[in-house]
């Protein structure tokens, strides 16, 4: 634990940085995506006094406050991934990395349905990008190199 | 390791006497041969084989002919001249044409047979489980190929498997046949086997089936007092060729020796050789066309240096060779033991006989098609391993041991002479390309001496090359006789070489122990395949309109179910994420291109800018 803190003190690759920058852009994105339904149902203004459910299904205000409650939590969740990214935490790696997949993948399934969000698809690929860094997949633990088999000694 | 450069003989070597004849010093150094349990076929005598063949001729045309019937064939008669036109092949049958109720007739003795013996093979981790979804489908369609290629009949091996037996049963013997060649002071002893049949495909899930196969291995010794000493041992198998197909006799870690006798661990039907027991994984060359194979190096060098990701071989079709040693042994010390026969150019059906020692199966990349004999390859070509049997094996550049020390001295002293020369040679030269130097100064500022000038700087060039040229050559030699001789320097105190430099890719046995996971990752394996294909067809009729949406989602869905059970997720996510950034960049890129041009412009203007400011500003 203590040598991974001095891997990052001393050798914390650009590649890290721009991951971390990516990550807040993305934060912030999904802030605004956070409080975007609340404000166009007015939420601040009249607050909560309608209800959210009409029997098993969702008002449009209710839908509202799930929308928002799902990106509250993404970005909550983002936070802590970052936190750990931060702290060169292999599982913040494969939890990024596997966040970073399926948001590429909705992104472009997005696209070709003429949806596209071109900031968040920018900033998720330079993230695959600068993860898959081999610099930054050794100090996660991510690549082990292999052993040369042929150097073991003969009998 | 330590050890004079001739090394004294130890234990494992059994020297014997350079004088023995040839089939004593075949039976001195004759492997054991250790078979996987549930091999039906094991080496047999050519002889045996033939009497129970036809000799059949197929001509360009496509038409085959009937030459000699089963009752007619011997060795006499197969090796009869028969002129033919170019293109024509002749071949042997083992196992005539079956009807569909003779068929499912040997199928069902072949199954009371194995059920009598209970000589079954169980295929442990499956093949389909050890590769990934990709390679999966290469075999796929490599298993439809066989509906356009020609093939062995499937019940051909039902029949050769009984025939065999009963061959067996009448007069059990197993024969290798023996060869020693003398050649650059090496001593080989070849030795080649004969099996009736190769089913690795049908009985082994492998590659191929065909009638007959040929295997050979050899022992590669060298002369020492009026003693032969083993130094090498070379086995034939899959996908390696020369240096790769040897090992240092010494090199306990890869050369097993039973009294003296090396122990060749045999593929299951396909009876390839090898050193170490186990499971391997063979490649399957699926002969890609060359634009396309370079493609595949431009894509794994931007994969591996631009992305970080592991080479991708999504050719890799996972066939296994399972050579467990877990069944039959024959030979020294064994209660099956060797009858050899000796061969050489002199014995008619090695020499004369130049067509195939099976089916002609028509299939156009040979895979089912019989081989060639000992000397021949399937196309009447003069084999490798039986006219250079010390270059099949990556030895004709390596001196034997007691020839070594002679070399490296001999070169030692060649170079020195070469640098003595040199030194006398260069100290002339140089002085003669001054002494031209200072004449051809005499003349500058006299324009009557203008022709001479040219033509003396010309030669005074030639000369100053040539200096050069003596000197870049004394100092390539003096660094490549520090090498030669610290390399002599090393032979004298008998220190020796690792005994696999020489080796570039090893095959090495892959996992044979059962994880969690394996038997529900066999499962998805069998089933996998098929149920992308019923989940396209279920979306195809359901949800036409999200057609593309649906197939990715349903590919990266099939791809992480497997990387989970292959316990390689953490690869997967990274290469699949690394994938669709690609395309994502490239769809940016036609979006944005005009803007990322700009950016581009103003990024370089901005930076020179700042350079030259920085220059200016001192």
């Amino acid at each position: 634990m203590q040598q991974r803190k001095k891997v990052w003190t001393k050798k914390r690759p650009i590649a890290v940085t721009i991951v971390a920058l990516g990550i807040l852009v993305l934060f912030i994105v999904r802030l605004v995506q956070v409080f975007h339904p609340l404000l166009r149902m007015n939420v601040f203004e009249n607050g909560l006094g309608r209800p959210l459910a009409d029997g098993l299904r969702l008002t449009a205000l209710g839908a509202a406050v799930l929308t928002s409650a799902v990106y509250l939590l993404a970005s909550l969740i983002g936070m802590v991934v970052l936190i750990g990214f931060l702290r060169v935490r292999r599982w913040a790696w494969v939890v990024l990395m596997a966040w970073t997949g399926s948001s590429l993948a909705v992104g472009l399934i997005d696209y070709f349905y003429s949806n596209p969000n071109y900031l968040v698809m920018a900033s998720n690929a330079v993230i695959a990008l600068a993860l898959n860094q081999v610099e930054v997949q050794r100090i996660f633990q991510i690549r082990i190199e292999p052993d040369d088999q042929l150097a073991r000694p003969s009998g | 390791m330590t050890n004079s450069p001739d090394r004294p003989a130890d234990s494992r070597d059994r020297p014997i006497a350079a004088a023995a004849p040839d089939m004593e010093l075949l039976r001195h150094y004759e492997p054991v041969i250790r078979f996987t349990q549930g091999e039906q076929f094991f080496p047999m005598d050519v002889v045996r084989y033939v009497q129970d063949c036809s000799l059949w001729a197929h001509y360009p045309n496509g038409r085959d002919e009937l030459l000699v019937g089963q009752d007619d064939l011997t060795i006499d008669t197969l090796v009869e001249t028969r002129p033919a036109a170019f293109g024509t092949v002749h071949y042997l049958r083992f196992i005539e044409n079956l009807s569909l109720t003779e068929s499912a007739d040997m199928l069902t003795r072949q199954l009371r047979l194995r059920g009598r013996l209970r000589n079954s093979f169980h295929p442990g981790l499956g093949r389909l489980a050890r590769g990934g979804l990709l390679p999966r489908v290469v075999d796929a369609l490599f298993s439809l190929s066989f509906l356009l290629r020609g093939r062995v009949p499937a019940a051909s091996a039902a029949a050769a498997e009984l025939d065999y037996f009963h061959m067996r049963a009448k007069r059990e013997s197993f024969t290798y046949y023996g060869r020693v060649v003398r050649q650059n002071h090496w001593t080989v002893l070849q030795y080649w086997f004969f099996y009736c049949y190769n089913n690795w495909r049908s009985g082994f899930g492998g590659v191929n089936d065909h009638e007959s196969d040929w295997e050979t291995i050899s022992v590669h010794l060298y002369e020492t007092d009026g003693q032969l000493v083993p130094e090498w041992v070379a086995y034939a198998s899959h996908d390696y060729h020369g240096d790769d197909l040897r090992r240092r006799w010494d090199d306990t870690g890869q050369v097993d020796l039973e009294d003296g006798h090396p122990v060749v661990y045999a593929g299951a039907g396909s009876h390839a050789s090898y050193f170490r027991k186990g499971e391997y994984q063979a490649e399957v060359d699926l002969n890609l066309p060359a634009w396309l194979e370079s493609a595949g190096r431009i894509w794994n060098t931007f994969w591996t240096q631009m992305l970080g990701q592991q080479p991708a071989d999504p050719f890799h079709i996972p066939f296994v060779d399972y050579a467990r040693g877990d069944g039959l042994a024959i030979g020294p010390g064994h209660s099956r033991n060797w009858s050899p026969i000796l061969i050489d150019e002199g014995v008619s059906w090695v020499s004369r006989y130049r067509g195939l020692w099976g089916l002609f199966a028509r299939d156009p990349i040979s895979g089912e098609n019989a081989p060639g004999g000992p000397m021949y390859n399937r196309d009447g070509t003069p084999r490798n391993a039986w006219y250079d049997p010390l270059g099949f094996a990556g030895l004709d550049k390596v001196p034997p041991p007691p020839e070594v020390l002679r070399l490296l001295e001999n070169n030692c002293a060649d170079l020195t002479d070469r640098q003595a020369r040199l030194n006398t040679v260069i100290p002339e030269k140089a002085g003669e390309l001054q002494s031209l130097g200072i004449r051809l100064r005499s003349m500058e500022g006299n324009p009557h001496l203008a022709k001479q000038h040219t033509a003396m700087q010309r030669r005074m060039n030639a000369l100053a090359e040539e200096v050069r040229g003596y000197r870049r050559e004394y100092s390539e030699n003096a660094a490549t006789l520090e090498s030669l001789n610290s390399r002599l320097e090393r032979q004298r105190r008998g220190v020796r070489d690792n005994a696999r430099t020489h080796i570039r890719h090893l095959a090495m046995p892959s996992r044979t122990t059962r994880r969690r996971f394996d038997r529900v990752g066999e499962a998805w394996a069998a089933i996998s395949l098929s149920l992308l294909l019923f989940a396209i067809v279920g979306l195809l009729f359901l949800a036409r309109r999200y057609l593309g949406a649906g197939l990715a989602v349903i590919t990266i869905l099939f791809v992480v179910i497997e990387s989970i059970l292959r316990r390689a997720f953490v690869q997967t996510v990274s290469e699949l994420t690394a994938l669709l950034a690609i395309i994502a960049c490239a769809i940016l890129v036609i979006h944005f291109w005009y803007w990322l041009i700009v950016g581009a412009l103003v990024s370089v203007a901005l930076f020179l800018l700042l350079q030259r400011l920085r220059e200016l500003t001192g």
